[in-house]
């Protein structure tokens, strides 16, 4: 219990009358890569959303080494600014050259000097192969090229969970690739994350821990390599039939 | 006046002649004109466009159910009254305006000069169709790229100067060009409350010879002038703000490849 980063309990969500969270229990512990599949409108986004807290949930809580995140603002981007987050859409700030994204977190929030955040973009920028690209500007870059910024913008932050919002689903396949084998590489170095992707190779080779999602419920949640071999739930077996086939 | 006509080396034939003439004539007349023209519109338009940015934002601001209850109250009277506003100016005209705050605060006793007056009216106005452009153009920014400066920590706020609004500002900069240039014209309805602007100066440089028609054309000219070189000016500033086509690799960082 010591080490659980981030604690999901009974956690609810609804758009109006639509509930696309349904009392979702998930605890995450340090060092956790935890990937979350499922079909798509099965609640795996809006899940990551809620930890981040871009979506406020309906009922239950998300705790923070064991405490819940007060509501006042302040206290909100302390939080975000612990726990990192890449997008599908990449997000990067359009105004700024790769390097000014790198900076602007570490800069505007963590307030350090121009020195350590330029050293920790560079550091971060070479580890995803980005350094070169420094002055480019984000429509300058390739889908792949943008993600990688992308997560090397969120490791600046030293973040202690890195979520990832399908961070290859508005890629083509060659793309993928590049884009995986850095998270893959993010994965060895012992750095809690959690992933939502339809990458069920990607999940299985690199995660600790599968979850599969449904409808708005955690269906099963268990180490890859029993998920993708021997699914218990229904569900679970036919959305993973065909891969597991294969 | 009499002297001086008699004493004029030659009476002007035609209306290329009269304008000549009225030109020299007037000269300092005509360059005070142009000066309060500008001196008005430019103050006032600045000082619009700042008001419109903070009346656009506060419009912009969504209230949500998890806001605190003072927080809550404070942003819907804030909302109220910028709608109230941005109703009211745009709904009169600036001529009216005009007439209503200059003779309204004289006889609330406020000794406001028609230049001053002039400058509140112009970026009153200003600040209303501002305020629509500025929220049309921060609805323009994708979500995507207010949920990436938060998701870094940053603070709604810093978010908005940081990354939303100098979007926005590159995207509506036309349209505050447009602004600008319909303010420098626009000025000419302050003759009304007497400030000495072009429109002015022409009233009373045709007057006394009753060339009425030549004196006007002065002042199109240069009303033509002035806009033609802010226009140039906007247009070398947005090419400006569209930035380099291309970049330069960092070399000094290509090995680690």
């Amino acid at each position: 219990m010591a080490d659980e980063i981030i604690s999901i309990r009974d956690l609810s969500k609804s758009f109006g009358t639509h509930e696309v969270l349904k009392k979702i229990d998930v605890a995450v512990e340090a060092g956790e890569v935890i990937c979350v599949v499922g079909s798509s409108g099965s609640g795996k986004s809006t899940l990551l959303r809620c930890i981040n807290r871009l979506e406020h949930q309906t009922s239950g809580e998300i705790l923070f080494h064991g405490q819940p995140v007060k509501n006042a603002q302040k206290d909100v981007n302390e939080y975000r600014a612990r726990v990192g987050m890449v997008f599908q859409s990449f997000n990067l700030f359009n105004n700024m050259t790769v390097l000014k994204n790198c900076m602007a977190g570490t800069r505007k929030v963590l307030h350090i000097s121009k020195e350590e955040a330029f050293d920790r973009a560079i550091t971060h920028l070479k580890a995803v192969g980005m350094a070169p690209f420094i002055n480019a500007m984000p429509s300058q870059l390739s889908g792949g090229q943008k993600q990688r910024v992308a997560i090397a913008r969120a490791l600046c932050m030293n973040p202690e969970v890195l979520l990832f919002d399908e961070p290859t689903s508005a890629l083509d396949p060659e793309m993928v690739g590049e884009v995986l084998a850095v998270m893959k590489e993010l994965a060895r170095t012992g750095l809690t994350m959690i992933i939502v992707t339809h990458e069920m190779g990607f999940a299985r080779d690199v995660s600790t821990r599968t979850i599969f999602m449904d409808k708005g419920y955690v269906v099963e949640s268990d180490a890859p390599e029993r998920l993708f071999t021997n699914p218990q739930n229904p569900r679970t077996q036919q959305f993973l039939s065909r891969f597991i086939a294969g | 006046m009499t002297v001086t006509l008699l004493n004029a080396a030659a009476t002007p034939e035609n209306s290329m002649g009269w304008m000549a003439f009225l030109m020299q004539k007037y000269a300092n007349l005509f360059w005070e004109g142009t000066w309060i023209t500008l001196y008005v519109a430019v103050i006032g338009t600045l000082l619009g466009f700042v008001l419109g940015y903070v009346v656009g934002i506060v419009q912009d601001i969504v209230i949500s159910k998890e806001d605190h209850l003072v927080k809550k109250i404070i942003y819907h009277i804030m909302k109220k009254v910028a709608w109230v506003y941005v109703e009211i100016f745009r709904g009169t005209p600036m001529i009216v305006q005009g007439m209503i705050i200059y003779y309204g605060l004289h006889q609330a006793d406020v000794k406001i000069t028609s230049i001053t007056a002039g400058i509140l009216v112009t970026l009153l106005n200003t600040g209303s169709y501002m305020s629509e452009t500025v929220r049309g153009g921060i609805k323009s920014i994708e979500t995507g790229q207010r949920e990436g400066a938060l998701a870094l920590g940053m603070s709604p706020v810093s978010a908005m100067l940081n990354v939303i609004l100098p979007q926005a500002f590159k995207n509506i900069m036309p349209e505050m060009a447009n602004t600008f240039l319909s303010n420098i014209k626009m000025t000419s309805v302050l003759n009304v409350i007497g400030v000495s602007e072009l429109f002015m100066t022409a009233k009373t440089a045709g007057s006394t010879y009753y060339k009425y028609f030549e004196a006007y054309l002065v002042i199109a000219v240069i009303y033509l002038v002035l806009c033609f070189v802010f226009n140039r000016l906007f247009m070398l500033l947005e090419k400006k703000l569209a930035g380099k086509q291309e970049y330069v690799l960092a070399a000094e960082y290509m090995d680690n490849q």
